[in-house]
């Protein structure tokens, strides 16, 4: 398929399910007497789409700085670390926590960027599994910390158990999303211009720099948004595995593994897997919706498998 | 300055507390054809990379006029182009592609067709064999030099794993390359293809021991004191 093709296809996809996504919940299926339904549902598909956006674009980029088809923020502890620093401000600060729109999208960019700091400093320059050990090791570190913190702050543990499963977008409103969307869709646009030199990244170190590349410029712009995105995202959703590896991979698959078409087609791609999950969960069961991330972990975990099994073989 | 293209003086590089370059001067005008040779372990890579200013190391050195180690990497692209010896993509790209991604696609394709692989052009680099996946990236590293007049092209082993046939094509193109008024620098096993250069670079341990034109320097003499000499060592 062509990057053309995979383009359409994508976007009438992600149109149809935003029709379904705004058609379907809890309250029963239609937009409701003049459309009530569907301004109530609104943030929760804008939430899920620039999420699902950022998810899709962060992972591809990560996949790219790393030079790891495996790499993905939710796998390698970013997601847990962006948790975990929201966790930290509203454990130390639960008052202060809401008093500005940007504390909780802060403490969770603070977090994803301690957590890909030490999955670059540990983590890159070796194999594949080098990086992937390490994420474990960050996301088991970071998932401890953020239960110790929800066990010992009571109101704050059911919203922080919830975000461990990726179950905010059912809390989504204008007031709480405009600020993370914005910088969802401020960390996408800024990641693209990075294609270039993710592709030269991808024949390693020398070779990049032998054709022009500021390794380690590069390498730190990617990062920093990478953790912008991820941050952002798990405001709007919590913690989701699976988005960044799976949307890449399909991108790759459908137009070739160029960043030009990789990154913004993870980001399509992204939103449709995240508005779909969602979809599914609130569509299958209005009454006891499945979170978004339980649904993409079903679909994302047997892929996983399969893309490690391949690779090792 | 002289008019060398490519001029090292002491050039040193340390790595790890080893010593692997120690001392090299070396130079390179515009049309000229280098060849550092030496057996395995002598350093040719690491010169190479120095040269690139892909390595920090001490010592003057100047490549197009600029210091590459100083100068930012898009401005030193500009200079010099380099190809490492076991060039790797962690993706499967398309070899049309590569030229896609240097910028260049036309100049690509040219090379591309030059080292005998324009049929490859639609193929992914998984589907080429190791040597074919070599040429693909010396086509860009020749194309990434927009114009070789007064740029230096640094390559390593620039002709091993190809067939006999391509390697004489990659032999043509780096010394048509120096033609159109390049500095062309190799590191390189093939004495055959060093007595054909203008300059060979004879390294033993980290260490220049000859230099100059092939027939001075790719003496039984110096062949037998370096290769015989780490022959011996190495066992």
């Amino acid at each position: 398929m062509t990057a053309t093709k995979a383009w359409m296809a994508g976007g009438v996809l992600l149109a149809g399910l935003v029709v379904l996504a705004l058609s379907v919940g809890t309250q029963g299926f239609g937009w409701g007497d003049g459309g009530s339904l569907l301004l109530l549902r609104s943030p929760r598909v804008l939430a899920a789409l620039a999420a699902g956006l950022a998810l899709g674009i962060g992972g591809a980029a990560q996949q790219g700085v790393f030079r790891n088809p495996l790499a993905d923020p939710g796998l390698t502890g970013v997601f847990g670390g962006a948790l975990f620093g929201i966790a930290v401000l509203l454990g130390l600060f639960p008052e202060a926590a809401w008093h500005r729109a940007w504390f909780i999208p802060a403490a969770a960019f603070a977090g994803a960027l301690g957590t890909s700091a030490l999955l670059t400093l540990f983590g890159s320059g070796g194999s594949a599994s080098r990086l992937l050990l390490t994420g474990l090791g960050l996301n088991a570190f970071t998932a401890a910390g953020t239960l110790v913190i929800a066990s010992r702050s009571g109101e704050s543990r059911e919203l922080l158990t919830n975000g461990a499963y990726g179950d905010w977008l059912g809390m989504a409103t204008l007031e709480l999303t405009w600020l993370p969307v914005l910088l969802c869709l401020a960390a996408a646009l800024l990641l693209l211009p990075l294609a270039r030199s993710l592709d030269l990244l991808s024949f390693g170190e020398d070779s990049a720099r032998g054709f022009g590349c500021d390794v380690g410029s590069s390498r730190r712009k990617a990062v920093l948004l990478t953790a912008l995105a991820a941050a952002a995202a798990t405001c709007l959703v919590g913690q989701v595995a699976f988005i960044g590896l799976l949307a890449p991979h399909l991108a790759r698959a459908l137009a070739g593994p160029r960043h030009a078409h990789v990154l913004p087609l993870s980001a399509l791609l992204g939103a449709v897997l995240l508005l779909g999950a969602d979809t599914i969960g609130r569509g299958l069961w209005p009454q006891a919706p499945l979170s978004a991330a339980a649904v993409t972990a079903v679909i994302g975990a047997p892929l996983f498998i399969w893309i490690a099994r391949g690779r090792h073989e | 300055m002289s008019d060398a293209l490519i001029q090292a003086l002491g050039l040193g590089v340390e790595i790890a507390g080893r010593r692997i370059i120690d001392g090299v001067s070396l130079s390179a005008t515009r049309g000229q054809t280098v060849a550092i040779v030496g057996p395995n372990g002598a350093g040719k890579t690491t010169l190479l990379r120095a040269l690139a200013g892909l390595l920090p190391s001490e010592g003057e050195l100047e490549v197009g006029g600029y210091d590459p180690r100083i100068i930012d990497a898009a401005a030193c692209a500009q200079t010099r182009a380099y190809c490492a010896q076991k060039p790797v993509s962690a993706w499967d790209y398309r070899v049309s592609d590569l030229g896609e991604i240097i910028g260049d696609p036309a100049g690509y394709a040219h090379w591309l067709t030059k080292l005998q692989l324009g049929e490859f052009s639609d193929r992914r680099l998984s589907e080429l064999s190791g040597g074919e996946q070599k040429g693909a990236h010396l086509a860009m590293a020749f194309a990434a030099l927009e114009e070789p007049f007064g740029g230096a092209l640094l390559l390593d082993e620039p002709a091993a794993a190809l067939d006999l046939s391509r390697q004489e094509a990659v032999r043509q193109a780096i010394m048509a390359f120096a033609q159109a008024g390049a500095a062309c620098v190799v590191a390189t096993h093939d004495l055959s293809f060093a007595q054909r250069c203008d300059l060979v670079a004879v390294l033993s341990e980290g260490r220049l021991i000859a230099a100059g034109e092939p027939a001075s320097t790719l003496t039984p003499a110096i062949i037998s004191e370096v290769w015989g000499a780490w022959a011996s060592s190495a066992s």
